[in-house]
């Protein structure tokens, strides 16, 4: 694979041209932006001094998320054309640079029976959404990714719908080469850090939503993640010391709470960042060194879990 | 009710969870304990077949194959005690390592197809043993745990419980050098 500079060369040679061209697009998209948003502004600023006598304070505030609301939609569709096009030409040749036998659909994620096969989050999602899903194989390992974000639909007493997040980030599925019956999920260990290794491990052996506690052999592992299973053995199989190092590593390289499981052949990984990833910026330059970092380093995070974990360490008997 | 009769009634819940508890631990070692033995019994399955393809070959490894081919004897008798049984895995899994280290002396026998199914299988079973040692070891930490903390010590001396020897794991093992790498070189 790649290396992140080899992957910064291309993205500033290759493509610097087409860079420069959404670069102008992007300055003319922040204008308008700007503009529309004036009027906007004045607009609903004119509308609420002239009603604001004969409504009450409920229905003006009610009337300020509403017009909150429809601006973003607006925002949305101004720069959708643009974004699409960004996507387009840098992220999906970015995307064939790593692998050409790689996939990039922008406007579909990962199927929402993945992600609830994973069994990473107890609650099954009502709502789902997401984008930038690329699929392929890499070194003939099956591997699919993109963003998601799931979501709990809540009522209170008085019929009201709300609306919480489970998950928001990225969320790789794999194949995983080593044959196994069970499950197994790696958390990150919460329980012990807030409330230290006595009442946290005690909580963690009587958390009844989920299989037995496994208990690993690496402090350091131990510290950063908890170990559900539903084989003591098994899990262990999986978990060697070397797999455990690696998402250690992974784990600290990404800075992101990571959830892994390994259920029915497969690998599945969440890593969670709160963010819409690989949407270009518009009031920042395309041109910025950081901005592009964080799309590559994203990007490489992701396409990097097949190098990473070795999983096509074709050593198993597992054909 | 009668404040002693709660108190009674509290401790005789403390005690049953004690006791469940202790019993709990003492069955999870015996029952991973289990799981190593047919994980190691999965290896003693393999041995003959890898002696039989690579001894032709090895000419200068012969004390070797005779070596594992002893030990698999030995394991395989009635009535071995477990702590012989550990005893005996610990030689193999040295003796094996060696084997598989000697192969790579030889070319034709690096690409023979039936030795590499049977290198892979190994690997594979190697891993195994070595993840149930590692269970055999957590559940064996929480029981000896169990008998040396305060309250469950007492129970435990009350109801005749041992500790329990752990699977010495070696240097080697510790630093989980994948046996698997050793192949692909």
């Amino acid at each position: 694979m790649k290396t992140i500079s080899e992957l910064t060369d291309f993205y500033y040679k290759t493509l610097y041209p087409v860079l420069q061209e959404l670069e102008e697009d992007r300055k003319a998209l922040k204008q308008r932006v700007i503009s529309f948003a004036s009027v906007y502004i004045i607009a609903v600023a004119l509308i609420a001094l002239s009603i604001y006598k004969y409504v009450d304070i409920d229905m003006l505030f009610f009337m300020g998320v509403f017009a909150l609301a429809g601006f973003g939609w607006l925002y949305r569709f101004l720069v959708s054309d643009y974004t699409s096009d960004f996507k387009q030409r840098v992220i999906a040749p970015l995307i064939h640079e790593i692998d050409e036998n790689l996939d990039y659909l922008p406007e579909l994620h990962v199927p929402v029976a993945n992600f609830n096969r994973s069994k990473l989050f107890t609650s099954r999602p009502d709502r789902v959404s997401g984008n930038d899903y690329v699929r392929g194989k890499i070194d003939g390992i099956d591997i699919a990714f993109s963003d998601f974000h799931a979501e709990k639909r809540h009522k209170d007493s008085k019929g009201r719908e709300s609306w919480t997040t489970i998950f928001q980030g990225l969320f790789i599925i794999s194949d995983f080469h080593k044959t196994f019956h069970g499950e197994t999920v790696i958390l990150p260990d919460y329980a012990q850090s807030t409330f230290g290794d006595l009442i946290g491990s005690w909580l963690q052996t009587n958390n009844f939503s989920r299989k037995q506690l496994v208990k690993m052999d690496s402090p350091e592992f131990e510290k950063a993640f908890v170990v559900y299973g539903t084989d003591q053995v098994e899990a262990r199989y999986i978990l060697t010391h070397t797999l455990m190092q690696k998402l250690l590593n992974y784990k600290k390289r990404s800075k992101h709470p990571l959830y892994v499981s390994f259920i029915r052949g497969k690998i599945y990984m969440a890593i969670e960042y709160n963010d819409d990833m690989f949407e270009p910026a518009v009031f920042r330059s395309l041109l910025n060194y950081k901005i592009a970092m964080q799309y590559l380093a994203t990007l490489h995070l992701a396409i990097g879990i097949v190098e990473e974990l070795k999983l096509n360490q074709k050593l198993w008997s597992k054909k | 009710m009668s404040t002693p009769l709660i108190i009674l009634i509290v401790l005789a819940i403390i005690l049953v969870l004690m006791y469940n508890s202790l019993v709990a631990k003492k069955n999870q070692v015996e029952n991973i304990f289990a799981s190593v033995d047919t994980q190691l019994k999965k290896r003693y399955d393999l041995i003959p077949n890898l002696v039989a393809s690579v001894s032709k070959y090895m000419d200068h490894e012969k004390s070797l194959l005779e070596e594992v081919t002893k030990l698999r004897s030995e394991a395989n008798r009635p009535n071995i005690s477990d702590k012989q049984k550990m005893n005996l895995d610990a030689k193999i899994t040295k003796a094996l390592g060696s084997i598989m280290i000697a192969v790579e002396n030889y070319p034709d026998l690096k690409a023979n197809e039936n030795v590499m199914h049977l290198q892979r299988s190994l690997n594979e079973v190697e891993e195994q043993i070595a993840a149930a040692r590692r269970a055999y070891n957590q559940a064996v930490t929480d029981y000896n745990n169990a008998l040396e903390m305060i309250p469950t010590n007492i129970m435990a001396s009350m109801m005749g419980y041992k500790e329990k020897d752990v699977f010495e794991i070696t240097e080697d093992e510790r630093k989980n050098v994948n046996v698997g790498e050793l192949f692909s070189k």
